[in-house]
């Protein structure tokens, strides 16, 4: 009995592992292309990005290991770093705000509608599919001096300095470029998680006498809290990014009014060929994206309700 | 008669605001396109009009010619194509790398999972302009500078495909493969015909936003592909700019023109893309 | 790793430089030809490299176009990667950044002891660096005002004279401002080209940046306050610094504004009223102007080189010149050849020829150093404050000389 069971048990086990071993098999072998690639196309370049960041490498000529120095000049050096840094915040913390208000706003409204939801659904999704550098260009036009915004103000008789000449307006027109471009995803997103929430729950709330308002904060928010949060995760990421309106816009201008992290990425790498510095920008950039995604992720227990 | 006469009164209410509540939003949504107006308009006038002050909301003289023109200055039917070509190849590939890879992290046992997931996760935060130039040595060192390989391969494995197709996977209930397990069928074959039926709205997700992704890409695009031929259609409008100045009418005309498959995908799938972004609120939080 | 990358790229390209080099004479060579332009030019790059091939008919060239903006971001990443062109196109004014991705002329020249005389000499140097050639031209030109004649005649302003000075540019801008309409139309580059010709340098004598030097900041704020004082110029926007002068000129918006004559083709047809060119106005002192240009070199790591030289001259040569200059496509480098572009492509605008020749009489060398980009750049960005009042030219300038190495 005793030996029985020992006996049978040794196969089984050695069964398990073999079976284990195979799925193991299996796993490589669906990872595989996945992981050639990953590696090629993704692990190496960062690889090579961190070592440059180490480097004086000038795009044309050999680069020499200059340790930390890039660090230091960018920390303590650079007299445009901190107003960089102080303008990248400012629009991610406005355009993620706005963001998510103006989509909830739209999704909230969109989902009120009786008829022709998807349409408007297309309409605010539009912009999505339009070419990054055949908005900013549209926009440019829109708001360059004596432009079509400058024609509407001045026909309103509201005096406000030309948008993309002016110190404080200029981010203002990046952010309701980048808030046009991009409230479109989001709009969608809430939308179609406000449409999951259960009709029975509203109706019985509102059997119970709970206002319209009562309705959205108690209910219909929390209920859609997880995906209100994966859309800020995400917008996040995306905003402290942000390059395509600045270059085509703004150049970072006027003064250093609109400069963004991003930008100078691409104004010390490939405008002025400081690989080196470029990069060790781009990992600031990093461990700032980190640590925003990180605190949205401590803040969410405070706010989010998963429903288990 | 009282009460009839208020459910009448009631309903005659709602309805003026549901009307007022539609009228509403159509101004925003017009209002919201107003970008998309103003690069018609300034593509159907002479490029001196473009800037001309004071503004005119209409041009002058319509010079409808102009989108015939800047589609034949340019070789766009072939950027067309070239677009086409980048873009389906990426997504092709991209989808069908990351349903096997999103197979195995949700369903195969192997050391390391959690661990080889959480860094896919974190290669997301990394600012892609930053790899670029890496990126094209590896390109150069493989011979791939000017094909379509060198464009469209560096760019086919993102790894947010593998996580959220692995997030879709893992909601399917394991009862329905296990059965076809029993039976013999291999994983492979599970995952051909059973789970990929199943995701459509998830891959067709992935499809549409990889699409889109690469029919606008830029600057990856613009290093790789050194031959004018070979150029994609957000490369082809920077043509226009020239040391001579920059014909905005044409670039308006070209925009518009590269605009065409997006609006039409956005209309002719609007019910898959509200599907798969539902199903994307769905899996958000977890 | 990065590192081992790079060195193992350059081995790859040297050692094929040497393995091909060793070829026949006259087998056939098939070379590459990086250039910008819109697609409009293709027909006439391609009528050149149908020249060299005419001439040497073992060499074909055949040509890569790319969008002017764009050219400038995709060379430095082929040069450092190896991929470059045989030819490369080249502008005088960039010259400092890339003159160490191009192949040393002055050999080849003492090679076939080619002569230099007939080319326009400012653009030789500005297309040279310390001395040595790195690119023959296939245009050049001085900066030039482009004026509206209607405006003038329309508002009594006597057209200018080649010796024109800066009190009367600023009185005619004045004078052509009104309502909504601007005697000028200023650009980031004005506030180069017209310091320059006033007699400032932004240079010190070691080729440095020297931008807050009493003269140069003085002649930088005389043209800044014909915008932030006197109102006769719109601001422009740091995103487009270089491109909508032309347009508000072309638009009958400005009556004035500051560009080459490789633009006086395009805005005459772009335009319905007479356009006029005038040197650009000079300062207390004698008139000075700086000229810029650009032409081809050969790329140092090319494995053709002796064709790519022949190529070359056959492309910078009198029958590729005289094509150019005829189709206005640019004022060529060589002095013979000019004529066609005065007498085919500029014969309706008045002035070309007597402002163009005081203008290279009295040329001053164009002086540049690896940080001319950044420069300009920086310019374009800072400069607006200084335009609409928020900032003065003075501290304008030392922000960007505090950014500049």
């Amino acid at each position: 009995m005793h030996e029985t069971a020992v006996a049978n048990a040794v196969p089984a086990k050695r069964r398990k592992s073999r079976l284990d071993a195979g799925e193991g098999r299996t796993a490589f072998f669906f990872l595989l292309p996945s992981l050639i690639g990953v590696m090629l196309f993704l692990v190496f370049p960062i690889i090579a990005s961190v070592v440059l960041s180490f480097t004086n490498w000038k795009l044309l000529g050999q680069p020499a290991f200059v340790g930390f120095a890039n660090y230091t000049r960018l920390f303590t050096a650079d007299p445009q770093f901190w107003p960089v840094l102080r303008n990248t915040l400012f629009f991610t913390a406005e355009y993620l705000v706005l963001n998510i208000i103006i989509s909830l706003g739209l999704a909230v409204w969109i989902s009120s509608l009786k008829m022709g939801q998807r349409w408007f659904r297309v309409i605010f999704f539009l912009p999505t599919f339009t070419p990054g550098i055949a908005v900013a260009i549209v926009w440019m036009l829109i708001f360059a001096p004596d432009g079509f915004f400058d024609f509407v103000m001045s026909s309103l008789s509201i005096h406000i300095p030309s948008m993309l000449t002016d110190q404080t307006l200029a981010m203002q027109a990046v952010i309701i470029v980048s808030l046009w471009a991009g409230v479109g995803y989001n709009t969608v997103l809430f939308n179609a998680a406000l449409d999951m929430v259960p009709a029975n729950y509203l109706e019985a709330a509102r059997i119970d006498g709970a206002s319209a308002w009562d309705r959205f904060w108690k209910i219909r928010l929390p209920l859609i809290s997880p995906t209100l949060f994966f859309g800020t995760v995400m917008t996040a990421i995306t905003s402290l990014q942000v390059f395509d309106q600045i270059y085509v816009m703004t150049r970072g201008g006027p003064g250093n009014a609109t400069a963004t992290l991003g930008y100078a990425i691409y104004q010390r790498g490939f405008q002025n060929f400081q690989m080196g510095y470029a990069s060790a920008i781009a990992w600031v950039m990093f461990a700032m994206i980190m640590a925003l995604t990180a605190f949205q992720f401590w803040l969410q227990r405070k706010w989010v309700h998963y429903d288990n | 008669m009282t009460t009839r006469a208020k459910a009448k009164a009631d309903a005659q209410r709602t309805l003026a605001l549901d009307i007022l509540n539609h009228g509403a939003l159509a101004l925003v949504a017009l209002l919201f396109l107003f970008p998309f107006f103003w690069m018609v308009s300034n593509a159907v006038r002479s490029n001196a009009e473009v800037l001309a002050i004071p503004v005119r909301i209409l041009p002058n003289v319509y010079e409808w010619g102009n989108f015939a023109k800047a589609w034949s200055e340019l070789p766009f039917g072939r950027f067309f194509l070239n677009s086409m070509i980048v873009s389906v190849s990426v997504t092709v590939i991209t989808v069908v790398v990351s349903c096997l890879s999103g197979y195995a992290f949700a369903r195969l046992k192997f050391p390391g999972r959690d661990q080889l997931l959480m860094a896919y996760l974190g290669t997301l935060m990394i600012p892609g302009i930053m790899l670029i130039i890496p990126l094209f040595l590896i390109v150069n060192n493989l011979g791939m500078v000017n094909t379509f390989q060198g464009v469209i391969l560096p760019v086919a494995f993102g790894t947010f495909g593998s996580f959220l197709l692995r997030q879709f996977f893992l909601s399917i209930p394991l009862e329905l493969e296990e059965a076809a397990r029993i039976d013999g069928a291999s994983r492979l074959r599970i995952l051909v015909s059973i789970i990929v039926p199943l995701s459509m709205p998830a891959i067709g997700l992935l499809s549409l936003f990889t699409f889109i992704g690469q029919w606008n890409n830029f600057l990856w695009p613009l290093i790789v592909m050194t031959g004018s031929d070979n150029a994609t259609l957000p490369v082809g409008l920077t043509y226009f700019q020239t040391q001579q100045g920059t014909a905005w009418n044409f670039i308006m005309a070209g925009a518009a023109l590269s605009m065409i498959p997006g609006v039409i995908l956005a209309i002719v799938l609007q019910k898959l893309i509200y599907n798969s972004i539902a199903l994307n609120a769905g899996m958000g939080g977890r | 790793m990065k590192l081992s990358l790079i060195l193992a790229g350059a081995a790859l390209v040297g050692s094929s430089v040497f393995a091909i080099q060793v070829q026949a004479q006259d087998a056939p060579v098939n070379l590459t030809w990086q250039m910008w332009g819109d697609e409009k030019d293709t027909a006439l790059w391609e009528s050149l490299a149908a020249l060299v091939t005419e001439e040497y008919p073992n060499i074909t060239v055949t040509p890569q176009i790319s969008g002017w903006t764009d050219y400038w971001t995709r060379l430095p990443v082929l040069a450092s990667s190896g991929q470059i062109a045989d030819l490369v196109a080249m502008q005088s004014m960039r010259m400092p950044s890339f003159y160490s991705i191009l192949e040393p002329l002055n050999p080849h020249f003492e090679g076939d002891s080619f002569d230099l005389a007939p080319f326009e000499p400012s653009i030789i140097s500005g297309l040279s660096h310390d001395g040595t050639s790195y690119a023959l031209p296939y245009d050049v030109g001085p900066w030039l005002v482009f004026y509206n004649r209607d405006k003038f005649a329309e508002a009594g302003v006597a057209e200018p004279a080649p010796d024109w000075t800066f009190d009367d540019f600023k009185a005619a801008a004045q004078k052509l401002t009104s309502g909504e309409n601007y005697g000028y139309a200023t650009q980031a580059f004005d506030f180069i080209a017209g310091p320059v010709s006033l007699g400032a340098e932004y240079f010190n004598d070691a080729n440095q940046f020297d931008l807050t030097n009493a003269s140069y900041v003085a002649d930088v704020g005389k043209f800044a306050d014909l915008v932030a004082v006197d109102k006769a110029s719109p601001v422009f926007a740091s995103g487009a610094g270089a491109t909508t002068a032309s347009g508000r000129f072309a638009s009958g918006n400005a009556a004035m504004y500051i560009d080459g004559p490789w633009s006086l083709i395009s805005t005459q047809g772009a335009v319905d009223f007479k356009v006029g060119v005038a040197p650009l106005p000079r300062g207390e002192g004698e008139s000075r102007f700086i000229t810029a240009g650009s032409g081809w070199g050969i790329s140092a790591t090319s494995a053709n080189k002796e064709a790519a030289y022949k190529a070359l001259q056959v492309l910078t040569g009198p029958k590729a010149a005289e094509i150019l200059a005829s189709a206005g496509r640019a004022l060529p480098g060589r002095l013979a050849e000019q004529s066609f572009w005065y007498d085919v492509a500029a014969k309706d605008i008045s002035g070309t020829r007597e402002t163009l020749e005081y203008s290279f009489e009295h040329a001053t060398p164009f002086r540049l150093n690896e940080n001319w980009n950044e420069f300009e750049n920086l310019l374009t960005q800072y400069m607006p404050l200084a335009l609409n009042g928020d900032s003065t030219t003075e501290a304008v300038l030392a922000d960007i000389q505090s950014q500049l190495p």
